[in-house]
């Protein structure tokens, strides 16, 4: 047998089963989210790590005129660089299916079935590739065969598209071509089709015939030598390429991207994210920590005689000490069996979910060993530091200091100013006066309470809070542009001629034409910086509503002066006055920087007239993008628009590359936010249980130890209902008193997290303090408060007079 | 097993038994006990010298707030006095350290409640192995076998397995004594051991104490009984933190079979 303080260990354990539960689960959630957060972003973080670097990502990528193999081979043979190759990438529109013979739907009636824009990108051999490589899944030809194409797995996000589908690519030419998919690649370096809204797509350079696309490269991507290369270097070398070698082949370049060395495009919301999850995490175990210390002071006070009787007859303090830490460890174990697998599977469904999102690749089948060891060493450590000291205290207590104590509440209450104040009520029910004076009976644990739910409160309201700044974010963006669709070339198109047919388009009632490049800012010290776009349009266009930061809009007759956004103001130090040199399609244009706009969202932008931009590039009257306005600005509205434009450009020969509806945008781009929400709200969610968990438990020792008291109130003649209700009104008060708190602190919490959510994915957001998310929270968590104290409330109604007094 | 046990026990108790009778075993010198209540002191023991010899069976009897429960705590050092000497077994009960006293009055002492205090979550045996198990006295694997044999002296071994609960308050009045004596401490204090129980099981578990005192344990025992009162040996009456009283008489009665 074992020794029976050892046994006795486990018989409470199991006689007190809902005490058990809360505790165990308490640490449970702690295990959980430290397994959550850290496993799963360990297990992220592990995918990334072996498909990243495997990839080779570039250090350079320039879009240019088209070449050939043998300029792949001189760049290849230049000093430092790594490898180098050559891809052509087309944006083509396609749809689902084989739809040769196919009568073409009437635009407007297949939404559902509209076209999408695929990028189509060859290279001479995609398994050879020593650049921005692509890994083909088991089995599937690589590189494709003639007719084939393989579609970057990130596409099933969008399109539910499978092995052995067809797509409809349309050329341009008026012709369909039909490609077989015949399986799926991954592409690490690929924007995921969920935030770009269009599909990649592989296929051999021998297909690029048959696309009407000529058989020649037009992105060149160059991996450098050194491990330690800097981002200023970079872009300095691939000046040098553009300049010293492909220059004088004749090959323009059209502009060039020169990401962070090692770092992916997706890493700033990763980074975020993971920040988040931690700091919740770090609190959720916290919060679990309060639990426990509340539980084990409850507990050991609930036990306070037998911990009497047990140094009565011979236990020692610090044998009875380890008698309980030792229950705590039990509680810890247990939590453990709870928490461990599910936190596991979570964690693995946050990888998979983190990684499909993130296009990441496949995540590792188990989290890492050092999330798993953390994750037990909190559930044993945690819940044994959070006991130490109400244990060590409760079996220090004297002997008969003990056993005299009479089953009444123990705590003081009369003297301390709230007391005085609650005194002071009047006029309410007395079971409500009661329950609302017993709230503030056992201050300590109050507080205790009172600062997990009042931390869970403060996350919930400020996510909320969170989540409305990332719609006005969205709000924003979609109010800068106003129009409902636009509509891009493969190669610049004439105004006029465009204009005319999207003008004749029924539903549109404007539409306005712009020129749209890539550009390239030369640095004083050398390097540059391909990120800025350059748009021209008329100077009095009522299609933008910008918000003019500093100097002026552009006026007609400007010639070389220009407006840019506060993205590419604050990146490059530039001023109102400053002049710079930007490259735009090959030509180098001096431009005089006249007014600064708020950028949100939209990159490195930089807008001027329309009508100088295409005289400085030599070609007058091309546009490459026209914003349409029309008469339904609804969602579907837009995407009928969208639909009728393409058709009947279309049909007047033009090639399309992209129709985008404004909602559509601002749906893609909600979508990448979300994610943020996403996680912030999984995260509130559990911190929003650990505080009412440790609602509940609170509850149900204030009942326990208030046995006695129930016995004089039922000796006195109240009823079930009254007892029912003192102690619900207590549980509501605790919750309001949470949510009163916690509103205090929501302002500066959630305005903390928004900006920390802009320093980490460098996008402005516009924030907005979500009243109505705090006067939800007082209806749910004055309403989750009453039904955690209903159980409590109702054991306690419950208990009869004979028990009550007869409780030791 | 038991009945080797039980006979290593009675051999004890005769050993005990021999050497008993005119050693002090207790002894008391100016014991002052002051509890402080808020604004008025209260003096729970006035200055109390008594001395209790080995083998004697002393009633503590008094009303409500007299101070005889103060008394027996200050002898089990349950409770610690104010001023004065608590000396048990040659030991100095006041001197001693909170643990030193805990593993001191386990295998001193037994100490008996009015309210039984069994661990609810421990069975009838599991709860007389306790104290052995806290003071390390008997292997580990001989105190089963020990308990069962207490329990046996005190007619419960029938019920060895079973949960308090599922127990008379007289069943586990008996289940507290053979827990008392788990450790063979040379002292029994009971406080108020009838005062929960009907009659006929108080003079049962009375009959108990008295079979104890014959095997040579020295029982102190606060009552209000006055009818148990007049049949242990030195009845010490207290009123208001004194001794005020005390009578002598022998020990009646077999105490023999009592159940």
């Amino acid at each position: 047998m074992a020794e029976p303080r050892w046994s006795k260990i486990g018989r409470d354990l199991l006689a007190h089963k809902i005490r058990t539960l809360l505790t165990v689960l308490s640490i449970a959630i702690g295990v959980f989210a430290i397994l959550v957060v850290i496993g799963g972003r360990g297990m992220l973080v592990e995918s990334f790590d072996s498909n990243f670097p495997r990839s080779v990502p570039a250090n350079a990528t320039l879009y240019t005129s088209d070449f050939g193999e043998e300029l792949v081979r001189a760049v290849a043979r230049q000093p430092g660089v790594r490898a180098a190759d050559g891809r052509r990438s087309t944006v083509m529109r396609f749809r689902l299916g084989d739809l040769r013979g196919v009568e073409e739907p009437p635009a407007g009636v297949t939404v559902a079935e509209r076209s999408r824009s695929i990028e189509i990108v060859s290279a001479g051999d995609w398994a050879s590739s020593e650049v921005e490589r692509a890994f083909a899944d088991e089995g599937v030809p690589w590189p494709p065969g003639p007719g084939e194409v393989v579609i970057e797995r990130s596409a099933t996000q969008e399109v539910d598209i499978a092995q052995g589908d067809s797509i409809t690519v349309d050329a341009g030419d008026g012709e369909l071509r039909v490609l077989r998919v015949v399986g799926f690649a991954h592409d690490i370096n690929a924007f995921p089709a969920m935030f770009s809204g269009r599909l990649r797509g592989f296929v051999s350079m021998g297909e690029l015939t048959d696309l009407r696309q000529p058989e020649a490269y037009n992105q060149l991507v160059v991996s450098m030598d050194r491990a330690d290369l800097t981002r200023d270097e970079a872009s300095r070398f691939a000046a040098h390429l553009r300049d010293d070698v492909l220059a004088p082949r004749g090959v323009a370049v059209y502009g060039m991207n020169v990401p962070k060395p090692n770092s992916h495009f997706l890493g700033d919301i990763f980074r975020a994210v993971a920040l988040l999850l931690l700091a919740l995490g770090i609190m959720a175990l916290l919060l679990s920590g309060f639990l426990v210390v509340n539980t084990v002071s409850a507990l050991v006070t609930q036990q306070v005689r037998q911990v009497g009787v047990m140094k009565a007859i011979g236990g020692r303090s610090s044998q009875i000490m380890w008698m309980y830490l030792a229950l705590v460890a039990a509680y810890g174990v247990l939590a453990l069996l709870v928490g461990l697998p599910t936190g596991g599977w979570w964690a693995g469904w946050f990888a998979r979910f983190g990684g499909g999102l993130l296009n990441f690749g496949d995540a590792p089948a188990t989290a890492p060993g050092y999330a798993i060891a953390l994750a037990i060493a909190v559930g044993l450590l945690v819940p044994l530091a959070a006991a130490y000291f109400p244990i060590r205290t409760g079996t220090r207590i004297s002997v008969v200091n003990a056993l005299t104590r009479t089953g009444m509440s123990s705590a003081k209450f009369g003297h301390g100013f709230i007391d005085r104040v609650l005194g002071l009520v009047r006029g309410l029910p007395r079971p409500v006066a009661l329950g609302l004076r017993n709230t503030f009976l056992r201050k300590g644990r109050l507080v205790m309470t009172l600062v997990t739910l009042t931390l869970a409160s403060t996350v919930v309201m400020s996510v909320m809070s969170v989540r409305s700044s990332m719609l006005k974010t969205v709000d924003d963006v979609a109010a800068w542009w106003s129009y409902d669709v636009e509509v891009s070339y493969q190669q610049p198109v004439n105004r006029a001629a465009v204009e005319r047919e999207i003008l004749s388009t029924p539903g549109v009632t404007g539409a306005e034409s712009w020129i749209l490049h890539g550009a390239s800012l030369a640095r004083p010290d050398g390097s540059e910086n391909d990120a800025p776009s350059v748009i021209g349009l008329p100077p009095a266009s009522t299609f933008i509503k910008p918000r003019l930061v500093e100097g002026r809009w552009l006026r007609p007759g400007d010639v070389g002066l220009v407006v840019i956004n506060t993205d590419i103001a604050n990146d490059e130090g530039l001023r109102i006055g400053d002049t710079r040199t930007f490259t735009v399609r090959g030509r180098e244009l001096e431009w005089r920087v006249v007014g600064i706009v708020q950028g949100q969202m939209m990159g490195s932008l930089v807008f001027t007239d329309r009508e100088y931009l295409s005289r400085a590039l030599g070609e007058e009257g091309a546009v490459g993008r026209t914003v349409v306005r029309t008469t339904d600005t609804s969602d579907a509205g837009q995407r009928l628009a969208g639909d009728r434009l393409e058709a009947r450009l279309k049909s007047a020969g033009f090639v399309v590359s992209g129709v985008r509806t404004q909602r559509g945008m601002s749906t893609t781009l909600a979508n990448e936010l979300g994610i943020l929400v996403t996680f912030l709200i999984v995260m509130a969610v559990i911190l929003a249980a650990v505080g009412i968990i440790g609602l509940s438990g609170t509850m149900i020792i204030n009942v326990l130890e208030s046995t006695r008291e129930i016995g004089v109130m039922r000796a006195v003649g109240a009823s079930h209902g009254s007892i029912f209700q003192v102690f619900v009104t207590e549980g509501v008060v605790i919750g309001v008193l949470s949510w009163a708190f916690g509103a205090v602190f929501t302002y500066p919490v959630s305005l903390g997290l928004v900006l920390l959510l802009e320093k980490a994915i460098t996008i402005p957001l516009s924030y907005e303090f979500s009243w109505s998310g705090v006067l939800a929270w007082l209806l749910v968590v004055a309403g989750i408060s009453a039904v955690a104290s209903l159980l409590p409330a109702f054991r306690a109604s419950q208990v009869s007079v004979r028990d009550a007094i007869a409780y030791e | 097993m038991h009945a080797s046990v039980h006979r290593s026990l009675e051999g004890t108790h005769e050993h005990v038994a021999r050497r008993s009778h005119g050693r002090p075993l207790i002894e008391l010198s100016s014991l002052v006990k002051v509890y402080d209540t808020g604004e008025v002191p209260f003096t729970a023991l006035k200055g109390i010298d008594l001395v209790v010899d080995e083998g004697e069976f002393v009633g503590l009897i008094g009303k409500s707030g007299s101070g005889k429960t103060t008394l027996i705590n200050m002898i089990t050092g349950i409770d610690r006095p104010s001023s004065g000497q608590v000396v048990v077994d040659g030991t100095p009960v006041h001197a001693l350290g909170e643990n030193a006293l805990a593993a001191w009055r386990g295998r001193t002492i037994g100490v008996v409640f009015q309210f039984f205090q069994l661990l609810p979550t421990l069975t009838v045996v599991e709860n007389v192995m306790l104290p052995m198990d806290f003071c390390n006295v008997h292997a580990v694997r001989e105190r089963e076998s020990y308990a069962m044999a207490l329990l046996e002296q005190v007619e419960m071994v029938d019920q060895a397995h079973k949960l308090p609960a599922a127990l008379s308050g007289g069943q586990q009045q008996r289940v507290a004594i053979a827990r008392a004596l788990a450790n063979d401490p040379p002292i029994l204090a009971a406080d108020e051991p009838t005062g929960n129980l009907d009659s006929t099981t108080a003079e049962a578990v009375f009959g108990l104490f008295e079979k104890l005192v014959r095997q040579g344990k020295t029982i102190v025992m606060v009552t209000h009984d006055d009818d148990l009162a007049a049949r242990v040996t030195r009845a010490l009456h207290v009123r208001d933190g004194e001794i005020v009283e005390e009578t002598r008489s022998p020990l009646k009665g077999s105490g023999q079979g009592h159940g």
